[in-house]
């Protein structure tokens, strides 16, 4: 009885356990030096879970535990995730909320970005369209765009 | 036990009875339990029931940290520059190695060699105390650079390439200091937390009221010390290097 129970986990276990967190260490500071873009976070958290994974396995010895204190952590855990998505749900998502257009949030920024750019392609003077303009143009002033004025001021 | 409910041959309540009264010899089985098993198990989930506890108590933070880095990315790219991902990654290590030590400590219980676990259990502790000075002199280097948490926020100077003053052009970068010290403080208390803990047993351990027979305490210890060092494993990439 007190056998099956109490499994003394062996010395060299705990030792592979704690070099195989140590590596996963290293791994997870050069994950983030190398330039994955949106795969960071994906990658931090995976090197995060299987270190987390190993220390709740071994070193808290779960695997070799009684199955009720696996379901008491899991049940947990699954609150967590819970915890975490259903909150991302709503806050992630909340500027869409008044957005009523047929278009996607993505398809207007892709529009404006576009018209952005199309508007770097004019020179100042294809830029003047009231008198203000032409008078800042013979003052040689480049802000030639009436509209941006309230921003232009305040540089 | 389970054997001894169901059979109904006279033999068996005497064999318990038996056993009953085997266990009584034991000092530390409490006179609500049957055996020292079942005291060890109800002790062990009780324990399991209070860790997750913490971790949703954490998990909440995590919830602050996921809303505020979604809402702004860019903030936080900045803000999580200026830790010294260094010193985090060496405190990882540490607290690495402190699990590693308070796990062999168990071991050697179960072994019955109670010096060995003791000074593995000061060795947890000493690791422990490495910890908490590697954070004071980050907390420190902040402070110095007026990079505190909530109102008093007030970035300035450079120092080691990192350029404080340009925190001021982030609007939201108070709020990854904020939780940035609530956390790692809210972490950092557990940390104490688990020195007094573990003191009090190697105390208990060095003079000899444990054995391989009995060790709840030196077991119940290691699993919230685990669990500090499990909140780390997802601080550091989170803070310091994402």
């Amino acid at each position: 009885m007190s056998h099956d129970s109490h499994h003394i986990i062996p010395f060299k276990t705990l030792a592979t356990v704690f070099g195989a967190l140590i590596v996963l260490t290293v791994l997870t500071v050069v994950a983030a030096a190398l330039p994955l873009g949106p795969l960071d976070m994906p990658v931090a958290i995976l090197i995060a879970v299987a270190k987390a994974s190993l220390v709740v396995l071994y070193f808290m010895a779960l695997k070799y535990d009684k199955p009720v204190n696996s379901l008491t952590f899991s049940v947990g855990t699954l609150f967590v995730v819970i915890f975490i998505t259903f909150t991302l749900f709503d806050t992630a998502f909340r500027g869409d909320l008044g957005d009523v257009s047929s278009q996607t949030v993505d398809e207007i920024t892709r529009q404006e970005t576009e018209a952005g750019e199309r508007q770097q392609q004019f020179t100042p003077e294809q830029m003047a369209v009231s008198p203000a303009d032409y008078e800042a143009l013979q003052n040689n002033e480049s802000a030639a765009d009436t509209t941006t004025a309230d921003t232009a001021d305040t540089e | 036990m389970a054997t001894d409910t169901t059979t109904d041959t006279p033999a068996a309540p005497a064999q318990t009875e038996v056993d009953l009264h085997d266990e009584e010899h034991l000092s530390h089985l409490q006179h609500h339990f049957v055996s020292s098993e079942q005291q060890f198990d109800s002790a062990k989930l009780g324990m399991w029931l209070f860790l997750i506890t913490e971790v949703l108590l954490f998990s909440g933070m995590f919830v602050a940290y996921a809303v505020f880095r979604q809402w702004h990315p860019e903030t936080f790219a900045a803000a999580s520059q200026t830790l010294d991902w260094q010193l985090g990654g060496l405190n990882t290590v540490v607290l690495l190695a402190s699990s590693f030590t308070i796990a062999l400590a168990i071991h050697f219980i179960q072994k019955g060699e109670a010096m060995k676990s003791f000074w593995l259990q000061v060795g947890t502790i000493a690791l422990a105390g490495v910890f908490l000075v590697v954070k004071y002199f980050e907390y420190t280097s902040k402070f110095e650079h007026g990079v505190f948490p909530g109102a008093m926020f007030d970035p300035h100077g450079v120092a080691h390439g990192v350029d404080y003053g340009a925190l001021a052009s982030y609007a939201y970068a108070p709020q990854f200091f904020s939780i940035y010290f609530v956390m790692t403080g809210i972490h950092g208390f557990h940390v104490v937390v688990g020195m007094i803990l573990i003191g009090w047993i190697a105390s208990r351990t060095y003079r000899g009221h444990f054995s391989s027979e009995y060790y709840t305490h030196i077991e119940l210890s290691g699993l919230y010390w685990h669990l500090v060092d499990l909140v780390w494993i997802f601080l550091f990439p989170l803070l310091y290097l994402v």
